[in-house]
Parts: C-alpha cells; sequence; structure tokens
C-alpha cells in the first residue's frame, strides 16, 4: 500500500464452495425459448428468418446493427414463432425471436471452420466478426472489435479471475473443456499479434491452475503462461488485471498499454467457432445465493427462461416474502424485477439473495470508497458534487471514468449506496454531453 | 414471491460498520483510561483516581444532555440520535487531554462547548469543521486555565520542558536534569509521569493505535506522517544546532525521541489527527494534513507562547481541509505529481521552520535550577501539557 494512494482493491468472501464442486445440470426447456435480439441496445436488424421456419442449431437469424454488426444464431431447433417482446436483464424490454423447440434437436454448421494456422490476422478478424462471439465477461462487448487494430500489441491476457462473489460458471467451463480453451488462447494470441498469452487464475483455485498448465504442457506452448493472482476484487475488472500483470495504467482501453483482455469463454468460442464451425448456443451459467434451495451450475441453450431453470433446480427459499433476483453477481449485476428473463449470450450468473439492507447512517468522511477505488476516483467527493448538483465538478472529479464496480458501496461503513451516487453523476454528465451535441 | 429491485451492489461488508468503528475506538481510549487510572491511584493516591471517574463522568453526562436537548429541539428520536451521534468518543478524548487537577465545572463548559458548537451547530456527526475535543480544549487553555482543585502533582515535564530549556536542552547535563522530573527514558516512554491524564502514556498508546489500524479504525497514515515529519524536522533542528551526544546516542538521534515522547503528540497523532470527520478524505490529501500539522506543531514548541502546539495545529489545519480536498479533487492518478509537489513543499516549510528555530534558539547547557523555578511551575501546572 502506498503512502498516496489506498489499495484500490479488496477481498470479498467468495462463497464459491457452493456451486464449485457439485456436477453441472444440463437442462432443456420443456417447450420454447426466447433468444434476446440484444448486441447492445440494437437500433436496426434484418430478419433472416420468418414467422413458421424451421431452424436448427446454428441457424442464422438475425444480421443485428447496434455500434458495431453482430450476427445472431439460433441456439435450438425448432419452429420460429416470431418476435415477442419481453423482459430482459438489460433492464428494458427487448425484442425475442421466440422459438418452439423440436422434441429430438437437430443441428447444423453455422459456418465454414478456418484453418487459423494458415490464415491472416485480417482473414481471423472478419471470421471472428461473422462468428458473433460476444465477451462472456458479462458487458457483451463484440470480440472481434478489440483485435481490429493490433499495431502495439505486445500481450493478451486471459481473464480467467472471476472475481464476482459466487460465480463459477468460468472455473467449471474451463475444467470441462480445457483443450478448447488452450486452443482459443492461441487462436485469439495470434490474432492479437502478441507475443504472450498470461493466463489470470485466482491463487485460490490452484487446482484449476494445475489442470490449465497441464494442458499447455501437453500441447509444448512457451508463449502461453499461468498467472495466479490474490484473490481479491475486481481483479477481473481489466484496469485491476492490467494493472497487476504489467504494472501498468491505461485511460479508456488496455491497448493504450499494449494488451487485449479477453474471458476465458470468449476463448473458448473462439476455438469452437473456429475449428468447429459452432455458434454460441450453450452457456454455463451459476445459480447461486443464499436464498436458493440448491445453488448448482447449469448448461443450458441460449433464450431458456429463467424462470424454468429456477423450476428445474429446486426454486427459491419458500419462507422469504421477496427476494433480489440478480442478473450476474452480486457486485456488478442487476436485479431483475421478473423472473421471466432469459439467458442471454453474456450472462454468466443469476444470483439470488434475500431481501435485506441495513439502513444508512451520515457519512463520517472515512474515505474507504477513495482509497479502495481500483479506478483511483474519489466516490465520496462525486457523490458530494451530486448533492450540490454541480455539473463541473462531477466532470473535474472524473466520474466518466467510474466502472461501476460497487466497492465503494461495499466498504462503506455507513451504509450509504457510494456507487448509486457516482452513477447519479454519471448520468448527469451524460446528460449534459447529449444536450452538448 | 417477489422480486425486489435494488440498485447495485447487492452485498455490502460484514462487521464493519461505523458502530463498530466506535466501539473499537472506545474501547482503546478506554484502555488507556485505564492505564491512567492505575497510574494515579498507584503515585498519587485513590481520590487522584477518583477525580479522573469524576470529571469523565460530568463531560459524559453534560454530552448526552447537551445531545437530548438538541434531539428534542430538532424532534428525533433522543436515543436514536445519542447511539448515532457517538458524543462519547469526544468526551473521552477531552477528558484525557485534561490535568487530572482540573476543576469539574470548566470540563463541563469545556464539553458543552466541544458538543454544541464544536458538533451540533454544524449539524451533528459527521458534519463538523473542528475536532470537537480538540475546540473543549481550546476553551479551557483559553478561558479556564486557573480552574484548579487543590490536587497538585509535581510540575509536568512538558511545562519544565518548554519553560526551562526553551525546548531545547543542548547536554547530555541538561537532558540529564530533564529527565529527572519524568523517571528517566523509561519513565518518559511509559508516560509515569504527572501530565494530561492520557496523554503521557507513550507505549501504551502506540500499542492501542496499532490495533485500531489493524481494525482499520484509524489510517495508519496520519500517525505515521505526522510523527515521522515531526523526527524529521527536530533532526534538523538537532543537527544545525549542534545538539551534544547523551552517552553513546547522538543528539540527532535522541532529541527528535524527546520531542515525540514529550506530551500530547502521540495521544493527538492516533486519536485526534485521525479524525475522519475533520480531515481530508483522500491519502495524498491526508499526506499533506499530517505534514503540515507537524511542522506548525514544532513552530508552535519552538517559538510560541504555548508549551504544546499539537492541539493548535490540529485546529489550524482543520481549518483548511475543505481547501486540501478542493486541491486534491481530480482522479488519484492525474493528481499524484500534485500531490507529490504539496508534500514536498509541507517539508521543506518544515525545514524552514528547523532552520528558524536553531538559528534564534540558544541551546540549553545546563541544568535546570529548581529553586528558581518552584515559583514558576505553581502557574504553569494549569496551562501545560495542552495537546
Amino acid at each position: 500500500m502506498s503512502l498516496l494512494l489506498g489499495p484500490m482493491q479488496q477481498h470479498i468472501p467468495g462463497r464459491k464452495s457452493l456451486t464449485d464442486h457439485s456436477d453441472v445440470k444440463v437442462l432443456m426447456p420443456k417447450e420454447r425459448v426466447f433468444i434476446p435480439l440484444f448486441a447492445g441496445p440494437v437500433t436496426k436488424y434484418d430478419l433472416l428468418v420468418s414467422e413458421g421456419d424451421h431452424v436448427d442449431i446454428g441457424t442464422r437469424l438475425a444480421n443485428t446493427k447496434s455500434a458495431f454488426d453482430v450476427p445472431l444464431y439460433s441456439s435450438v431447433s425448432g419452429t420460429f414463432k416470431g418476435l415477442v417482446k419481453k423482459p430482459h436483464s438489460s433492464l428494458k424490454p427487448q425484442l425475442h425471436f421466440e422459438i418452439e423447440l423440436d422434441p429430438v434437436q437437430t443441428s447444423i454448421q453455422a459456418f465454414e471452420p478456418l484453418n487459423w494456422e494458415n490464415a491472416s490476422q485480417e482473414e481471423m478478424v472478419s471470421f471472428m466478426k461473422e462468428t458473433g462471439i460476444i465477451g462472456q465477461g458479462g458487458a457483451g462487448f463484440p470480440t472481434y472489435v478489440k483485435y481490429l487494430k493490433p499495431q502495439g500489441i505486445h500481450t493478451l491476457i486471459i481473464n480467467a479471475v472471476e472475481c464476482e462473489p459466487f460465480i463459477t460458471a468460468d472455473y467449471k467451463v474451463i475444467m470441462d473443456n480445457v483443450e478448447d480453451f488452450i486452443h482459443g488462447c492461441r487462436i485469439l494470441l495470434k490474432m492479437s499479434t502478441g507475443k504472450e498469452c498470461l493466463i489470470a487464475i485466482k491463487k485460490t483455485h490452484p487446482d484449476l491452475i494445475d489442470y490449465v498448465n497441464k494442458e499447455i504442457q501437453k500441447e509444448g506452448l512457451s508463449d502461453i503462461k499461468v498467472v495466479p493472482v490474490p484473490d481479491v476484487y475486481p481483479m477481473g475488472g481489466e484496469r485491476t488485471l492490467v494493472r497487476t500483470l504489467l504494472k501498468k495504467n491505461f485511460k479508456r482501453l488496455p491497448a493504450e498499454v499494449g494488451a487485449i483482455v479477453n474471458n476465458a469463454n470468449t476463448a473458448i468460442l473462439t476455438a469452437r467457432a473456429f475449428e468447429k464451425g459452432e455458434a454460441i448456443s450453450k452457456k454455463y451459467v451459476t445459480f447461486s445465493g443464499e436464498a436458493l434451495n440448491y445453488p448448482t451450475n447449469v448448461l443450458v441453450p441460449v433464450g431458456m427462461s429463467v424462470a424454468e431453470i429456477l423450476e428445474n433446480i429446486g426454486g427459491i427459499k419458500d419462507n422469504l416474502a421477496s427476494c433480489r433476483l440478480i442478473a450476474g453477481g452480486p457486485m456488478m449485476g442487476k436485479a431483475m424485477v421478473s423472473d421471466q428473463i432469459c439467458i442471454d449470450r453474456a450472462m454468466n450468473a443469476i444470483t439470488v439473495l434475500k431481501d435485506e439492507e441495513e439502513p444508512a447512517m451520515t457519512c463520517m468522511r472515512c474515505g474507504r470508497c477513495t482509497a479502495h477505488c481500483p479506478v483511483g476516483l474519489q466516490p465520496v467527493r462525486i457523490a458530494n458534487a451530486v448533492k450540490m448538483n454541480d455539473v463541473a465538478e462531477m466532470e473535474k472529479r472524473g466520474a466518466m471514468q467510474c466502472i461501476e464496480c460497487g466497492l465503494c458501496t461495499y466498504v462503506c461503513p455507513s451504509k450509504i449506496q457510494v456507487t448509486e451516487n457516482v452513477r447519479k453523476a454519471k448520468r448527469t454528465l451524460a446528460m449534459k454531453n447529449r444536450r452538448g451535441n | 414471491m417477489k422480486f425486489a429491485f435494488h440498485v447495485s451492489p447487492n452485498e455490502q461488508q460484514k462487521h464493519a460498520s461505523t458502530q463498530q468503528i466506535m466501539r473499537d475506538l472506545t474501547i482503546a481510549l478506554g484502555v488507556v483510561f485505564l492505564c491512567s487510572l492505575a497510574y494515579y491511584a498507584i503515585s498519587y493516591g485513590v481520590n487522584y483516581a477518583l477525580q479522573e471517574i469524576i470529571l469523565l463522568a460530568a463531560s459524559l453526562v453534560t454530552t448526552f444532555v447537551c445531545e437530548a436537548i438538541f434531539a428534542k429541539v430538532k424532534k428525533i428520536d433522543i436515543k436514536e440520535f445519542i447511539t448515532h451521534s457517538f458524543g462519547w468518543v469526544t468526551a473521552l478524548i477531552l477528558v484525557m487531554m485534561c490535568p487530572v487537577n482540573i476543576s469539574v465545572y470548566a470540563v463541563i463548559i469545556a464539553t458543552v462547548f466541544a458538543i454544541v458548537i464544536g458538533r451540533l451547530v454544524f449539524g451533528g456527526f459527521g458534519n463538523n469543521i473542528y475536532n470537537p475535543a480538540a475546540v473543549g480544549r481550546a476553551v479551557i487553555f483559553a478561558s479556564f486555565s486557573g480552574a484548579v482543585t487543590n490536587l497538585t502533582t509535581s510540575a509536568t515535564p512538558t511545562g519544565v520542558l518548554a519553560s526551562s530549556f526553551r525546548w531545547m536542552p543542548g547536554s547530555a547535563e541538561a537532558l540529564e536534569s530533564f529527565l529527572d522530573t519524568t523517571g528517566g527514558w523509561f519513565g518518559l516512554a511509559m508516560g509515569t509521569y504527572p501530565g494530561a491524564i492520557g496523554e503521557t502514556f507513550s507505549i501504551a498508546i502506540i500499542l492501542v493505535g496499532i490495533f485500531l489500524i489493524v481494525r482499520n479504525v484509524i489510517d495508519w497514515r496520519m500517525p505515521a506522517v505526522y510523527l515521522g515529519t515531526i523526527f524529521i524536522i527536530t533532526f534538523f533542528i538537532a543537527i544545525f544546532s549542534g545538539i551534544q551526544p547523551y552517552g553513546v546516542i547522538p543528539g540527532w538521534l535522541w532529541y527528535p525521541m524527546l520531542h515525540l515522547l514529550t506530551g500530547g503528540v502521540i495521544f493527538g497523532a492516533f486519536f485526534m489527527l485521525t479524525d475522519p470527520v475533520t480531515i481530508p478524505t483522500v491519502p495524498a490529501g491526508r499526506v499533506f494534513f499530517a505534514a503540515c500539522a507537524a511542522v506548525i506543531t514544532v513552530l508552535i514548541r519552538m517559538k510560541g507562547n504555548l508549551p504544546e502546539g499539537c492541539l493548535y495545529s490540529i485546529l489550524i489545519m482543520n481549518t483548511f481541509t475543505p481547501m486540501i480536498e478542493q486541491a486534491l479533487d481530480a482522479p488519484q492518478f492525474e493528481q499524484k505529481k500534485k500531490a507529490i509537489i504539496m508534500s514536498a513543499c509541507a517539508l521543506v516549510l518544515g525545514l524552514g521552520v528547523a532552520f528558524y528555530a536553531s538559528s534564534t534558539i540558544r541551546p540549553v547547557k545546563g541544568a535546570r535550577n529548581v529553586g528558581e523555578e518552584t515559583a514558576m511551575v505553581i502557574t504553569q501546572t494549569e496551562q501545560e501539557d495542552l495537546a
């Protein structure tokens, strides 16, 4: 800990043992799935199927246009019944493909595999664009975009940290698919034009570290290394991860310091796309939290409804009048007001917690939020600016740099929703910028 | 099943609350207070220890009465207001800064000032600008320094050091005659000499201070930087003034140690400078705050009229807290250079003070003349050990 800066991170009890050593439950929806037409807020889309069409696993359903082009593929085989608006994990209702399932599932190759060992970087990136793979860390940023400008990249960082409490989906998916995982790392490393690939795994998962190391040795790879990282939050955040591994800070994107960061599951999906021509269809999702009867990992097709999964795994504890259903982990995941949401491609966990909250007290200016902020912001000062409604100060205090990791609220001894105050500042600034344009 | 909405994050740290922080702080202060009780009971008799308890009780009762009236006026639930206001911590610190022979009414008036003027008029806990205990103690010092009971103690070392040696015992002989009043270095470190009720027990305070740092109750930067800066400044004073060695210990080592162990700086460093309400929230700002407070402390000690400077250095720096926060408001990585420059400036200021002090004060080389001083000590006892 330095004199002028705080620790900028914090150990959070992970409670991973609720799910990491139990078997993954493979579930199939009974009747239908709803595949979200979502890749970031979609502004334009071309439907490639019409109502009543039969689709297979791997059938291209649509091309979407948001900030970037992302195609969508079907995760099941069945009959396309049309687009319906349903609640979505983005908190706004979105269009979903309603697909009635076949009794027997059939699949087709979504696209031709690519021999990546002989392909050029540009070929690989344009192939990647067609696969529709989006980042599996939670934000769902299209993966190919990170590889468009590979100049100056020297390190590929594969993020297998899973710093959010409760979530073990990445741990499980790597344990079950280690070969695909390492192949994915090799593909991404080649596409990044970097020299070295660092796989970050928490020290507290030594079994996973050993397992991955064995696979690396088996393939005789010298440019891929596992780096154990401390069990602190937000270790899986790009900034903290790059700071820990490369001892460098960046302002906006890791590419500024020569790094690309991708999630572990993204690597697995990449390997499957390049080598087998498969698009995203099934997902490992952790269902955990103290309000669940039987926390477990599930393997389900994209688009299966959360309500149906909950029903299949034993549901929520009966003695609770209300609970919090969180899409994601408890720190960054958003609370859903309906269990009718469906599994989306970037979702890796559903956490169900008791609806309890300690009352907030007066801020005593202890400075823990400032000392722990992984970006180095001063949340308490930003909150003060919000209270004064001083937009200039919000900007000066760097509110827009906030990554909303939630650590300031977590460490606050006065139980103040600090993160929400910073979010208010971000909304105010975003509104001002929009008006300015 | 109802699915409740809540803004993320949906998880907050268990076992870390304002109540826990204040409980730890109360325990820590209680331990030091017990040390004091034991010392006065053993060295001076039970009635001295009893007087301490009466002082504390008076201060606590005054605190609760003031807060209850305030809560009544503001139409807030009295019990909840008092338990969430943590006024007893202020009362504890205030009493521990007073000498044992102070009269009860002075403590009551000081407590009223500390609680009402120091805290409640600003809006209560979390909103005050000045360290409330320091406000109360300053009131005693300014207006009630003569308000003493007939309990007497021998001359306090801080007073002797200020009046007989001008904080500058320059030779082994002078130091020896000073240490006679404290029971040697050991007594100085243990705190077994008269002074303010809770300020003298340096080793005990450091130990509970470490406990508080480990428990994440206080910021380690404040005592570390404050005491470190005092050490550095007095180190240079010793070098500039040519303080002579004491046996094998060179002057540049024992002289700073004398500054740290005598008077209230250690108590102030761990219990007053760390009051989060009145110091900047950002670590860099805290470093600057503590460094400046150290410079002012040494300046008041060496050149001021008061025997001690810790208390006023804290009050003066409290004034600058909003300004420091304003200056260090940007994201911390972007302002790191600025913070380093600010702290370096504070250090340069400290060196200036060291040079000023050593060029204007001649070290006292001889032993003190006890007879000449007796009259002075009597008027001095009530004023000294102001932290």
